[in-house]
Formats: structure tokens, C-alpha cells, sequence
């Protein structure tokens, strides 16, 4: 893996409220602290780089909402931290990717939520949608030294499943156009078509 | 129309015989119903004539107007007229039912759709299936009731106007509200696509009331063991399909 050397520090300060879209043009490492009931909604696309995320939940009822979407032409990975520093913080994480060519695209998800963290919520969802024979990989890790927590984890690997398929081909669509529509609908979903990150994903997707 | 020579029909991954040497001539304009015991082969037929890829053609021949499909892929034969409207639609996140009817229209015709024409047909549609507008605008079958993707398929079929339609069990999970609504929309596009043909799967001769298929047919064993008028499908109905073979036979359709 290439070493990252570009790295990015967002902070909200307490009772904030963003939502911000993120395109990542290289290697990169970013940092988010969130202080108390501070709410963030993240929408980051990327294309073809190593990422490195660490979300820091340290004030009480901070809580992340974080959409991760990638298309993977080369070796690359994402790993993503969210630290629970606080009583009744909140993540939830939600990684895609779509790894066109032969190579390898690995996601490192750890959630760690501390011992005096009471009342988290903790879930991350990851797929990877291999359209050639990509080698992937995904460590969903959560590291929880509470009882006082609900969370959940999952991963998939693999090509958009035949029963779909059949059924977007059974309207008319190919195999080319059925995969496009099912990687927009993996890697856009819920982000603003109008945004430019979406759009420039968008035109990436239509270019596969 | 549609023509299906001797098929005989195998799953792909342990080699099941499903379909055994059945055959089926459906001309412009008519309605068949296929009637049958459950695990008979009914929805594999379905998907053989559609060219699911889960199941292998072992011998036989598929004729749609006149032309051999069995090599052509899925998205070919619906481009040639086939929709099959599917026992339980499935569900894909993260593609709005609008795009996808959009882009299925667009792929179907070969053409841009004209925007305007498009949303006011799509209006006009989900109106008359008497289906919530915000719908379309949901992921496709995503949350949907078992009547809403029902519904959903023949919004498909009247904005994708095939020529043959396949309706696998299509009254299943439907009140009797919404079977009513169902029909009323097919009739309504058949009236005014006189040469379309409809294949009807169903297990009840409450569907069949409404669209008054031309021929029904029982199949057993992964073929057509009878074939009749509705009277056949109301006397089924009475008798149980376990009898089926000690009824006289009468009218063997080619």
C-alpha cells in the first residue's frame, strides 16, 4: 500500500449540525472529531485511491452518518476507525465499493467503543461487487468493552446476484446497462444527484 | 405467436428434469392459462420461455413469430415482445422504480423517451392501478406489498407495451380489490393491443373469470396432460388435479 501523506482534520463543535460531500483525488488520511450532539452526514466518493478515515465521537450523542463509495481500477483500500469516546454516541456506516478489473480492493472497518461508553450505537454495512475476478476483502471488526451497546456488521463480496440480473434483463436491459444501473444504485444511493461529487461519479460509472 | 416445440428442459446445476417434451402453440390475440399442482414445472416454463439462465433447453425448440429465440439472451427476447410479469418480483436497492421503467423503455424501444410523454403515460398508468405516485420514485419493489409489486409489474408492461405476456401466478397475494384493479389494466391493454397474446399460470379460476382465457391447460409432470375451455378450470378446481388423468380427454391442443 502506498504510504498516505495528505491528511485532512474536519471538527463540529457541539450542537452542530453538517452534511458534507467529499471527493478524494488522492492517497489521502481523514480525521473527524465530533463534539457533543453534533450530528454529521458524510458522502465520499472516491475513484482509485488508498483511504484512511478516523472518526472521532467525543463529545456525549455525537453521532456520524457515513456513506463511503469507491470504483477500484488498481490495488487499493479503505480503512475506517470510529472511536465511541462517549456516552451514547451514534455511527453508522455504510461502505461500497465496485472493483472493475483483476486486483484487489480491501476495506479495514473497526467500530471501538469504550468501557465507560454507555448507550452506543454501532453498525457498519460493506459491500464489495467484484465485476471481474477481483480479489477483495473485508475485516469487519468491532471492538466493544460495553454491555450497554447495540451494534451490528456485515459484509459482502461477490457479483450483483443472477436473480436480479435476470430480472433488469427480462426488461430489456443488457448486461452492461443492468450493472451500471445496479452500480449506481450501490455507489449513489441517497446522495444528491445534483451535488458535483455525484455527478463526476456519475460519469465514471457511465465510463466503465 | 409463440410456438414451443417438444421442450424438455433441465435445471442447470444438478440436471433436474423440470419440463418433459411439452408443447404449446399461442397465436396473436389469444389468452392461455396453465393450470397445475404445485412443483409441476408451471414457473420454469415460464422462465425457459423468458431464458433464465438458471435452466438448460436439453432438446426442443422455442418459435416467437415464427423466429427460434432458444440462443438469444434475456434482454433479446424482451426487446423481441416477451414480458414476464414475475410470482415475486424482486427487490433492487438503490435503483428507483422510475429509472429503471425509464431506462427499460428507452433500451426496449432503442429510442430517447420524449420526458414529457413519458411522465404524463407513467401518471396516467400508476392512476388507473389506483398505486401510490411516490412509488415510483422508491427503490424498485423495495418495501413494496405483495400487491403493490404486482401492480408494479403491469405498470411495466403498459409503459414497455410486449407483445406476449407471461403472467406467473400474478393473482397470488392479491385481495379482491386489487385482482379486479390487476385485470381491469390488462384488459384495458389488450383491448387496445388486439394482437398481443397473454400466458396465464395461476393455481385459481378467479383471474381466469375476469380475463376469459381462449384455451386452459393442466400440466402434470412437467407437461400438458389436458387442455379444455374455463369449464376445465372451474371443474379442476372441483375435482383436484389427482384426477386429472381419469378424465376423458377431450380436445388435445397443438
Amino acid at each position: 500500500m502506498n504510504k498516505i501523506k495528505i491528511k485532512d482534520e474536519i471538527i463540529l463543535s457541539n450542537h452542530e449540525t453538517r452534511e458534507i460531500y467529499l471527493f478524494t483525488k488522492e492517497d489521502k488520511s481523514q480525521v473527524f472529531r465530533l463534539n457533543e450532539n453534533s450530528h454529521l452526514v458524510v458522502y465520499h466518493y472516491n475513484i482509485d485511491k488508498n483511504i484512511e478515515i478516523e472518526i472521532y465521537l467525543d463529545g456525549e450523542h455525537a453521532e456520524v452518518e457515513y456513506h463511503f463509495s469507491t470504483i477500484n481500477y488498481k490495488n487499493n483500500s479503505l480503512t475506517m476507525q470510529i472511536y465511541h469516546n462517549n456516552k451514547k454516541t451514534v455511527s453508522n456506516v455504510f461502505n461500497h465499493g465496485v472493483n472493475i478489473n483483476n486486483n484487489s480492493l480491501s476495506f479495514q472497518i473497526t467500530g471501538k467503543v469504550l468501557k465507560t461508553s454507555n448507550g452506543c450505537t454501532c453498525n457498519q454495512e460493506n459491500q464489495i461487487i467484484n465485476l471481474e475476478n477481483g480479489k477483495s476483502t473485508i475485516l469487519p471488526n468491532l471492538l466493544i468493552d460495553n454491555y450497554d451497546v447495540s451494534s451490528s456488521h456485515s459484509a459482502y463480496i461477490g457479483r450483483f446476484k443472477d436473480d436480479i440480473l435476470f430480472y433488469l434483463m427480462s426488461r430489456g436491459l443488457d448486461r452492461r446497462k443492468s450493472n451500471e444501473l445496479l452500480v449506481k444504485g450501490l455507489l449513489l444511493n441517497g446522495g444528491d444527484p445534483e451535488q458535483k461529487e455525484v455527478v463526476i461519479l456519475q460519469k465514471e460509472i457511465e465510463n466503465i | 405467436m409463440l410456438e414451443i416445440k417438444n421442450m424438455i428442459v433441465h435445471t442447470k446445476d444438478n440436471h433436474k428434469k423440470i419440463i418433459d417434451e411439452l408443447s404449446l402453440t399461442i397465436k396473436n390475440g389469444e389468452i392461455h392459462a396453465i393450470m397445475g399442482p404445485n412443483g409441476t414445472g408451471k414457473s420454469t416454463l415460464s422462465k425457459a420461455i423468458m431464458g433464465h439462465p438458471k435452466y438448460e433447453l436439453i432438446d426442443g425448440d422455442i418459435l416467437f413469430n415464427q423466429e427460434s429465440i432458444i440462443s438469444l439472451d434475456v434482454d433479446e427476447r424482451a426487446k423481441k415482445g416477451i414480458f414476464l410479469a414475475m410470482q415475486d418480483p424482486t427487490v433492487v436497492e438503490g435503483v428507483s422504480n422510475s429509472e429503471f421503467i425509464k431506462t427499460a423503455t428507452q433500451e426496449v424501444t432503442g429510442n430517447r423517451i420524449n420526458y414529457f410523454e413519458f411522465i404524463k403515460e407513467i401518471e396516467d398508468s400508476v392512476q388507473k392501478l389506483n398505486f401510490p405516485m411516490d412509488m415510483i420514485h422508491r427503490s424498485l419493489n423495495k418495501g413494496f406489498s405483495g400487491g403493490e409489486k404486482k401492480k408494479n409489474e403491469i405498470l411495466q408492461i403498459k409503459m414497455l407495451k410486449p407483445k406476449l405476456i407471461i403472467l406467473d401466478e400474478i393473482d397470488s397475494g392479491l385481495d379482491v380489490d386489487s385482482l379486479k384493479i390487476v385485470c381491469d389494466n390488462i384488459k384495458e391493454y389488450l383491448e387496445e393491443n388486439k394482437d398481443t397474446s397473454v400466458l396465464i399460470i395461476t393455481h385459481y379460476p378467479r383471474i381466469l373469470e375476469y380475463l376469459k382465457p381462449d384455451y386452459v391447460h393442466i400440466m402434470k409432470d412437467g407437461t400438458i396432460k389436458k387442455t379444455g375451455d374455463i369449464s376445465l378450470a372451474l371443474e379442476t378446481e372441483k375435482v383436484g388435479y389427482h384426477s386429472i388423468n381419469e378424465v376423458k380427454e377431450s380436445n388435445i391442443y397443438e
